[in-house]
């Protein structure tokens, strides 16, 4: 398989930001697929996949962040990732 | 800040105006005034909806009933790994609902909020959404938990540890979260008649209690693993911790020897041979084989 290099721009909609639901969803979506997923904010870059990294974020409500993805299917992850956001993680 | 909302089509939907929903979201001075001095909410009971340590209860006054239930309050990250509980006051009228919240939540989402035709059911399906709160929590603890497991293995660092004793105490705090809200849904029950609830609702309200119970023994199974795996945890910390203080001895011993072989010899005084054109060599032969000696005593003694 060849392995591909994504990046995407994901607003964060969730009134309370990127809390715990959301980031044990965004770890298990990421865990899920075979690629490397990072996700940086103007502070840091965390693993997407772990979610100790994900809940020290802190992200807010509208923050813009960039995510990258790195393999086999980073174009499916990253447009997984996306509808999640998009779908306020369903809550 | 008030939100005024209204049933509509079997939804809770925002009306600014006419809403006989209000949800007041860490409510100050003045619409406290008008909680307590019109709609003659108890005073005590309002502190009781924004205070995380009350107990969750109902209660009888002459217009209404007043629920407190406890939710997990939302998660930051200067929490540290400590998820803790909220309180919420519900206050049932016969014509309106006011709902008293210490942070903005989304209240009114999902699918349990379709087909709905009372305040009664409102004000159930709002507790019902803190139990499903309260389960998904409960799994992302499971998933922090297993993660850092993984870097206890890996790793000497107390912070580690530190945060799975966070842990264990927000499952304390979520356990009696949840049996409190076990014991109100009861009584929710036992209280049918006074509150109007009609067949569906009681059958809904026995479905809670299930979930609720399930949810409080998924939080009590977590919390015993969690217990009764520290010592063990603790003990691979100490004995990561052993490990590397055994490594730098045998490197401290590994070097002190040939050091010493040379420092004798380099004392500033004669010994014999010390003209002589292969002492020099004979000097370093000593400290490489010191160097082996000790690898074969390590070995010897299986270190």
């Amino acid at each position: 398989m060849v392995s591909r290099s994504v990046t995407r721009k994901v607003t964060v909609l969730n009134p309370a930001g990127l809390h715990a639901r959301p980031s044990l969803t965004v770890a298990q979506t990421v865990r899920r697929s075979n690629s490397k997923v990072e996700i940086r904010t103007p502070e840091q870059t965390v693993d997407a996949a772990d979610i100790l990294q994900l809940l020290s974020l802190g992200v807010t409500q509208g923050t813009e962040l960039d995510f990258s993805a790195t393999g086999p299917d980073a174009e499916e992850v990253l447009d997984a990732l996306a509808a999640l956001f998009a779908d306020r993680f369903g809550l | 800040m008030l939100q005024r909302m209204e049933l509509s089509g079997g939804k809770v939907v925002p009306n600014g105006d006419n809403g006989n929903i209000y949800v007041y979201v860490h409510p100050d001075e003045a619409e406290r005034k008008y909680l307590v001095e019109t709609l003659q909410l108890d005073e005590h009971t309002l502190a009781s909806a924004l205070d995380p340590d009350e107990l969750a209860r109902l209660e009888f006054e002459p217009d209404h009933a007043a629920v407190i239930f406890k939710r997990p309050r939302n998660y930051s990250k200067d929490d540290t790994f400590v998820f803790r509980v909220a309180s919420v006051g519900l206050f049932l009228f016969t014509d309106r609902l006011v709902v008293v919240l210490s942070e903005n939540i989304t209240l009114f989402q999902g699918k349990q909020f379709t087909r709905i035709t009372s305040l009664q059911e409102v004000a159930l399906k709002i507790i019902f959404s803190s139990i499903s709160h309260f389960v998904e929590h409960l799994r992302v603890i499971s998933a922090v938990s297993d993660s850092l497991e993984e870097q206890i293995n890996a790793s000497m660092q107390n912070k580690y540890l530190l945060s799975l004793f966070s842990l264990e105490k927000s499952l304390v705090y979520y356990l009696n979260g949840i049996n409190s809200n076990g014991k109100l849904i009861e009584r929710f029950k036992n209280s049918a008649v006074k509150l109007k609830l009609t067949t569906e609702s009681i059958e809904f309200i026995d479905d809670m209690i299930i979930e609720n119970q399930q949810c409080y023994e998924q939080a009590a199974t977590y919390s015993n693993i969690l217990a009764s795996m520290m010592d063990a945890r603790v003990s691979i910390v100490s004995n990561n911790l052993n490990w590397l203080i055994k490594t730098l001895t045998i490197i401290t011993i590994a070097i002190m020897l040939p050091s010493l072989v040379v420092s004798i010899f380099s004392m500033n005084v004669p010994f014999p041979g010390m003209k002589h054109p292969v002492t020099f060599w004979v000097i370093l032969s000593m400290a490489l084989v010191s160097i082996f000696s000790i690898r074969l005593v390590l070995r010897w003694k299986k270190w």
